[in-house]
């Protein structure tokens, strides 16, 4: 039971797939370094072998920014490895950086933890070098958190002046000339939504309070805007046509590639055990099962026929993530140090179950349909392995590890009351 | 830089080969640490190269539908005129050229086995198609071979029949898509998405059904990882985006030595790391077939090889094979072909159907097409045309004369490409080497013309789109271009910066800005073959249906409207095109109807055989009119081993529906006699009894034919002898025993003016013993008819069932079986209702709700007459209003008190002698029997019909009491219960009593 509770915690700090850790000295005093700051040395150097044009203030080229993104190739000739950062059809970067360099916003649509905000960062990042002028949309998010606001004190002490105003994150970055990132546009009202369309094209903010210059913050060149809206959200607070009109949209999918997914997983488990100083491997086994049994999972959830039949997780790539780190952690701490099946059946479940009645009926029925299943089931895990290309050939119908991991999701299914 | 990138493709010139081999080694050496392995490949490319580039006979290396290679083909030809042109292509295929003139572009040879017994069944019919496209090297060279008569072409590939007998035997039949692998993801997304495209009034991509597509010059990698690699580091999508951009647009305007160069050495990649083992192989195959063949034929016409031109995909250009080139000492000879007969033509085809057949991503042709439209302004050519031969024989000397400072005038303009000769090939080479890609003329006017026709296609599609997005989607594409390392934006690139700024959350309409844009990149394009090249039988079929004035060749739907009353003249075209929809050829009836003697008035007929010609075509290949293909397959039906006497039955049906040949039915008729005889079950029983029924009820309008009796007869037979074994048999399911039993009693009459005797029928009858409750019912209801049993017996029988617990369950079996029995006996109907009417009140509910639906289930199949006839009566057994409701009971329940109270009441009456019945009188009775008394000679006549002594009892005293004012004489008297017919009369009042109420009713 605590179990569940102390993975189902972790995951929702994990759901955004966001970068944190090399061992490095900054990381001692931050928990998460922002992208600009991870990766600043591939950064700088990236910057240094540029010679093509940048648009506006770019601190990259459109060119050097995929890279960057997207991990070089032996034929870009570079010096240093760039590993890839972001895992999904190229074609789909290509296009979110192309319509930053023109003049429309960028608006990145995708079911929940397929790594919009993570390239949102790692975009804003190349681009500008900071990533962190957010806004983080809710249902609570006025128009001031777009705009501007005042320092009341100050206010009553001197007026309202330039000092005694505090600007929001978005004016910041466009009187810097950066990019501003708006996190889940969808979740705050229509009519706060619309406050960005005057950003969008006027490209200035007047403020009415002030008089004289002082009145209207421009933009600098370089300002964009990089907004995300959650493909769920759909229809709660739709936006504006006008709104529409000034975002290119890029949507991106879910990843149903298994050889893609994997990697995904290998990336971001090691990043993350990096900032545990935790030297384990993941198991080709172990990833091969967890890989299989999220499809199998999607396969169910998809072949539900209500949404009572559902889980409430959307099963994405990023709740692998969470659920191979959870087991990772736990194994290292009160484990024997190595991934055991059960440990990682153990975390499936935990970090699955969100509503406690339904969501547990669903795993048990899938667990015990696993279990059933058994030979066949078994052996069409291990064919989808062999695909892989990580089969042991050495391992019998119903491998050892299999068998361990179904049991465990029993037991842990068996403790949550 | 964009050269650097792309070492692999870097091409070779003849003088400078040596040079060539040195610095690709040296490239590998800088690129990769240990380049031992990477220097051994790229030396044996070039090698490759330099061995098809020495080659006596002049290989011409090609990819299928690339603009490039027609192009260069057109001035190649234009050139030099070969004596002979070998091309890679089935070497039977040839026999489908001809006609090609009369075509709309693009088509398919087409090469067809109806009946292929060396293959395997699920295989038949062997249907292989060869798309063939005006912009492609192949089209080009065989519209050169047709009008030039100096040249001859001849195709050198594996015949069509080795095609199939190399397919590995096991898996799924050739043609069947078996790929799913991942590349194919996202094609399928598009399928989905053209299945939902009605565009001109649907998609075609489906054309060429289930038939083997074969390429000229196929060159698809078809190692996943080969394809991965290139893919990544070329920073395309897929392969044709790939070919586009450094091979295509590159070789268009370099000079036609690079041209073979660029090609061998691509080739020489994927020979020998793009594909598997298994396609090596075959195509190590192919090649030996192949320069058998070219040598042979060389031989044979003595023709030096000089004087050649041999046109292949440029896998097969640098292939290792010892057989190849026309100097190689190792012979092979060519396997034998199995005995199956081919018939060869040509068959619409269109972009889609290509692109679906082959697994290319859509609207690649329709690139590959604007490609070489573009390609030939910028170069000035002047392509050959099929079926332009007069102008251009005409203009053929002058042509020769002409054509090299065309050559030399087309490559002017082209900024890198010298003249082609030998000498200047290495500088070319070095050119070729050092400068980035060039396209044909970057088209500025047509990128700004494709945005604004997008954002207009956007907005008609419903998408809120503006002029401010066509400024967007330009500079987008500029952008995206620049980003992928393209002088000017490519059509993928357009594409993607339309999707970019067009697509939002949602799709208004149906169609998505992906398929916008391949419209608007050129679309589909449908094929049509001309009626000259079409086989006799489809232009008998255009000759006959000319009378209907539609435009056969539309490629939309025709509406036809047959007005068959006033104008008879058109009923052998109706008649026609209910053959051809028989035959599966796209046309519809949207009226009208054929059914055994139906008499067409008006009919109206969807016709899309512009479209789907292809149908039409292969129905040629079967015979030489519509009636001979049907009348063949009708006798394929009834004669094949495995027919059955329902399908022969069938088959003869559809014989007078369709053909009107009296002796064909006859035919099929006796066939299906014959096979009836044979059979030793009654699984079709069913069927056959339909049929039968159907078509006795049409001859006898016009007179039975002697095989139809002749049927019914022998059915009859055969039935009453199965009957017994049906009866017993598990495996006969109550279904097909009542529809046996049916065929005998329906047929019963004219089976017995065939000689056939009922006592046969009594005796199985006699001799069944049923044991399932179903078929128990049935077996009463078939005695009830035949006079075994009497109606009171099977009720008895069913009142018995439901009184006993232990044998209740079963109810509802006995149940379902006797309402089978309704088919051939609408006499158990009222039987029928009042058992249901007793069980549904009598049922407990753990019998009845589960008997409900399957009520329903045996019910249905009965048909909209026999439940008339039940409902009918069963309206007739219930009150029709509320206010009857009250004082109604069932017409079973008044009866049967009725026979049996009054029945016992005499009998006690008579056995105690001591009442008589006069006692009990009421007025009315009283008066009744005075009635009587006063008209004695109708009971009288009763009493000696029935040979009783006839004698009239006294009135009791009461009676004469009542009976005496009115003043009636007593007559002659006798005790009444000394009297038989006294006895007789009480015992069956009802009889006394309905001659009571006629006599009072006068």
């Amino acid at each position: 039971m605590a179990k569940s509770k102390a993975s189902t915690g972790k995951k929702s700090e994990e759901t955004t797939p966001s970068a944190s850790t090399p061992a490095s000295g900054a990381s001692e005093t931050k928990l998460r370094l922002p992208a600009e700051e991870k990766y600043a040395e591939e950064l700088a150097y990236l910057a240094s072998v540029d010679q093509d044009a940048r648009p506006f203030a770019w601190r990259l080229s459109p060119r050097m920014i995929r890279t960057f993104i997207l991990g070089a190739s032996p034929q870009d000739k570079l010096d240093r490895p760039i590993p890839q950062k972001f895992f999904g059809d190229p074609s789909l970067v290509e296009r979110a950086i192309v319509t930053l360099a023109s003049d429309r916003g960028l608006l990145l649509i995708g079911d929940p933890g397929t790594g919009k905000s993570w390239l949102a960062e790692l975009l804003a990042a190349a681009i500008c070098g900071n990533s962190t002028h957010v806004v983080q949309g809710t249902a609570g998010t006025t128009e001031d958190h777009i705009k501007y606001s005042w320092n009341v004190a100050m206010v009553i002490a001197s007026g309202q002046s330039r000092e005694s105003m505090i600007p929001s994150p978005i004016m910041t970055a466009m009187t810097r000339g950066e990019i501003g990132r708006f996190e889940e546009l969808t979740r705050c009202s229509s009519d706060v939504q619309d406050a960005l369309i005057s950003i969008l094209s006027e490209k200035y903010v007047t403020i009415p309070e002030l008089s004289g210059d002082e009145s209207v913050v421009y933009a600098r060149p370089g300002f964009s805007m990089i907004a995300t809206a959650n493909s769920r959200d759909r229809g709660v607070n739709e936006l504006s046509t006008a709104l529409k009109r000034r975002f290119n949209f890029v949507t991106i999918p879910i990843v149903t590639n298994k050889r893609a997914e994997k990697e995904i997983v290998m990336f971001r488990t090691r990043e993350l055990m990096a900032r545990n100083r935790i030297e384990v491997d993941v198991p080709p086994t172990m990833l091969d099962i967890l890989i299989q049994t999220f499809a199998d999972l999607r396969e169910a959830m998809a072949n539900a026929q209500s949404e009572e039949g559902r889980l409430e997780s959307s099963l994405s790539t990023a709740e692998q993530i969470g659920v191979i780190e959870d087991a990772m952690l736990h194994s290292t701490f009160f484990g024997s140090k190595t991934l055991e099946p059960g440990t990682l059946a153990r975390s499936m479940v935990g970090t699955l179950v969100r509503r406690v009645p339904e969501d547990v009926s669903i795993l048990n029925k899938f667990w015990h349909a696993q279990g059933a299943a058994g030979e066949g089931g078994a052996k069409k895990r291990k064919k989808g392995a062999a695909k892989e290309e990580t089969t042991d050939a050495t391992a019998p119908a119903v491998s050892p590890e299999v068998a361990a991991f179904i049991a465990g999701g029993k037991q842990a299914l068996a403790s949550i009351k | 830089m964009a050269k650097a990138k792309k070492p692999l493709e870097a091409v070779a010139g003849d003088p400078a080969l040596a040079a060539l081999r040195e610095q690709l080694t040296a490239a590998a050496a800088a690129f990769v640490g240990d380049s031992a392995h990477l220097g051994e490949l790229l030396r044996a490319m070039v090698d490759d190269v330099q061995r098809a580039a020495a080659e006596p006979v002049e290989i011409f290396p090609v990819k299928h539908h690339s603009p490039a290679s027609a192009l260069h083909m057109v001035r190649r030809l234009r050139e030099r005129p070969p004596r002979v042109i070998f091309m890679e292509g089935c070497e039977d295929l040839g026999a489908a050229l001809t006609g090609l003139e009369h075509c709309r572009f693009p088509v398919a040879l087409q090469a067809y086995a109806p009946e292929a017994p060396a293959f395997p069944v699920e295989w038949t019919p062997l249907n292989l198609v060869a798309p063939l496209t005006e912009f492609s090297a192949e089209y080009q060279a065989i519209a050169f071979s047709l009008q030039s008569e100096g040249t001859e072409l001849v195709f050198v590939d594996r015949s069509v029949d080795h095609v199939f007998q190399w397919m590995p035997r096991e898996g799924p039949p050739p043609g069947v898509d078996d790929e799913e692998s991942d590349e194919a993801g996202d094609d399928d997304e598009e399928e989905g998405e053209a299945d939902e495209e009605g565009r001109g009034g649907g998609n075609t991509a489906n054309l060429h059904g289930g038939a083997v597509g074969l390429q000229i010059g196929a060159m698809q990698p078809t190692f996943g990882d080969f394809l991965d690699v290139l893919l990544r580091n070329a920073r395309v999508r897929h392969y044709s985006e790939w070919w586009t951009q450094y091979v295509e647009g590159p070789t268009l305007a370099a000079d036609y030595a690079t041209y073979r160069h660029v090609f061998f050495l691509i080739g020489a990649l994927l020979r020998r790391i793009g594909i598997t083992e298994k396609d090596r192989a075959e195509d190590s195959a192919r090649e030996r077939y192949m320069w058998a063949k070219i040598r042979a034929h060389l031989r044979a016409r003595k023709i030096d090889p000089k004087d050649a031109i041999y046109v292949c995909g440029a896998i097969h250009a640098v292939s290792p094979i010892p057989e190849f080139g026309t100097q190689g000492d190792a012979e092979w000879t060519i396997p034998g072909r199995t005995d199956t007969k081919w018939f060869y033509g040509l068959v619409p085809s269109s972009y889609a159907a290509i692109e679906h057949q082959f697994g290319l991503p859509s609207g690649e042709i329709a690139i590959a097409q604007s490609m070489w439209e573009k390609g030939l302004k910028a170069l000035d050519l002047r392509p050959f045309k099929i079926g332009k031969a007069d102008a251009e024989g005409k203009a053929k000397a002058g042509v020769k004369v002409r054509s090299k400072p065309a050559a030399a005038a087309a490559s002017g303009p082209a900024p890198a490409s010298p003249p082609p000769s030998v000498a200047d090939s290495a500088i070319a080479l070095r050119d070729f080497l050092t400068r980035p890609p060039t396209f044909v003329e970057a088209d500025d006017e047509q990128l700004m013309r494709w945005c604004l026709d997008v954002v207009r296609l956007a907005r008609k599609n419903g998408y809120m789109a503006s002029t401010a997005d066509t400024i967007a989607i330009h500079h987008t594409a500029g952008l995206l271009a620049k980003l992928r390392d393209r002088p000017h934006p490519s059509p993928y690139d357009f594409q993607d910066a339309a999707i970019t700024c067009l697509e939002k959350d949602r799709t208004p309409r149906r169609r998505t800005i992906q398929r916008i844009c391949q419209i608007l990149l050129g679309g589909d394009r449908l094929g049509r073959v001309g009626y000259e090249s079409l086989p006799p039988l489809a232009q008998d079929v255009y000759d006959r249906l000319a009378i209907l004035g539609v435009n056969l060749k539309s490629t939309r739907i025709e509406r036809a409207l047959l007005d068959i009353q006033s104008r008879p003249e058109l009923l052998p075209a109706s008649d026609l095109l209910w053959r051809l929809r028989y035959l599966g050829v796209p046309v519809r009836p949207i009226m009208g109807e054929r059914s055994l003697g139906h008499k067409p008035k008006q009919e109206s007929w969807d016709i899309d055989i512009g479209k789907h010609q292809h149908g039409l075509i292969q129905l040629g290949y079967e015979g030489m009119t519509i009636e001979q293909v049907l009348e063949r397959k009708l006798k394929k039906a009834a004669f094949e081993s495995t027919a059955r006497a329902a399908s022969a039955l069938k088959a003869a049906e559809d014989s007078i529906l369709y053909l009107r040949s009296g002796r064909l039915t006859r035919e099929l008729g006796l066939r299906a006699t014959e096979l009836l005889r044979a059979e030793l079950g009654a699984a079709d029983a069913p069927e056959i009894f339909q049929r039968v029924r159907a078509l006795v009820h049409y001859y006898r309008t016009i007179g039975l034919p002697g095989w139809i009796k002749d049927f019914v007869s022998t059915g009859y037979q055969h039935y009453a002898t199965l009957l017994p074994y049906a009866f017993s048999d598990r495996g006969t399911a109550p279904r097909q025993l009542a529809a046996m039993l049916a065929f005998i009693f329906t047929q019963e009459a004219l089976a017995f003016s065939m000689g056939c005797e009922r006592s046969q029928l009594l005796i199985a009858l006699d001799q069944a013993e049923p044991e399932d409750p179903a078929k128990i019912a049935l077996h009463w209801a078939a005695e009830w008819i035949v006079g075994l049993r009497t109606e009171d017996q099977i009720r008895e029988e069913f009142l018995h069932l439901m009184e006993n617990p232990l044998l209740l369950p079963a109810f509802p079996e006995y149940m379902a079986g006797f309402l089978l029995a309704l088919e051939f006996t609408p006499r158990i109907t009222r039987i029928a209702v009042e058992l249901l009417t007793r069980a549904f009140g009598r049922l407990p509910d753990e019998v009845l709700v589960p008997w409900m639906p399957t009520l329903v289930v045996t019910l249905r199949p009965l048909g909209g007459q026999l439940m008339q006839t039940l409902v009918k009566e069963a309206g007739l057994a219930f009150p029709r209003g509320l206010g009857e409701l009250a004082g109604w009971e069932f017409a079973w329940e008044r009866q049967l008190p009725a026979v049996s109270e009054p029945a016992k009441g005499a009998q006690e009456s008579a056995h105690q002698g001591a009442v008589g019945p006069a006692q009990e009188l009421s007025p009315e009775e009283a008066s009744l029997a005075d009635l009587l008394r006063h008209h004695p000679m109708s009971l009288d006549a009763l009493a000696t019909r029935l040979g009783i002594d006839a004698g009239w009892a006294a009135v009791s005293s009461s009676v004469a009491a009542s009976s005496a004012p009115g003043g009636a004489p007593s007559t002659p008297t006798q005790s009444a219960e000394k009297t038989p017919l006294a006895a007789l009369l009480a015992e069956f009042p009802a009889s006394l009593e309905a001659l009571a109420m006629r006599v009072l009713g006068d």
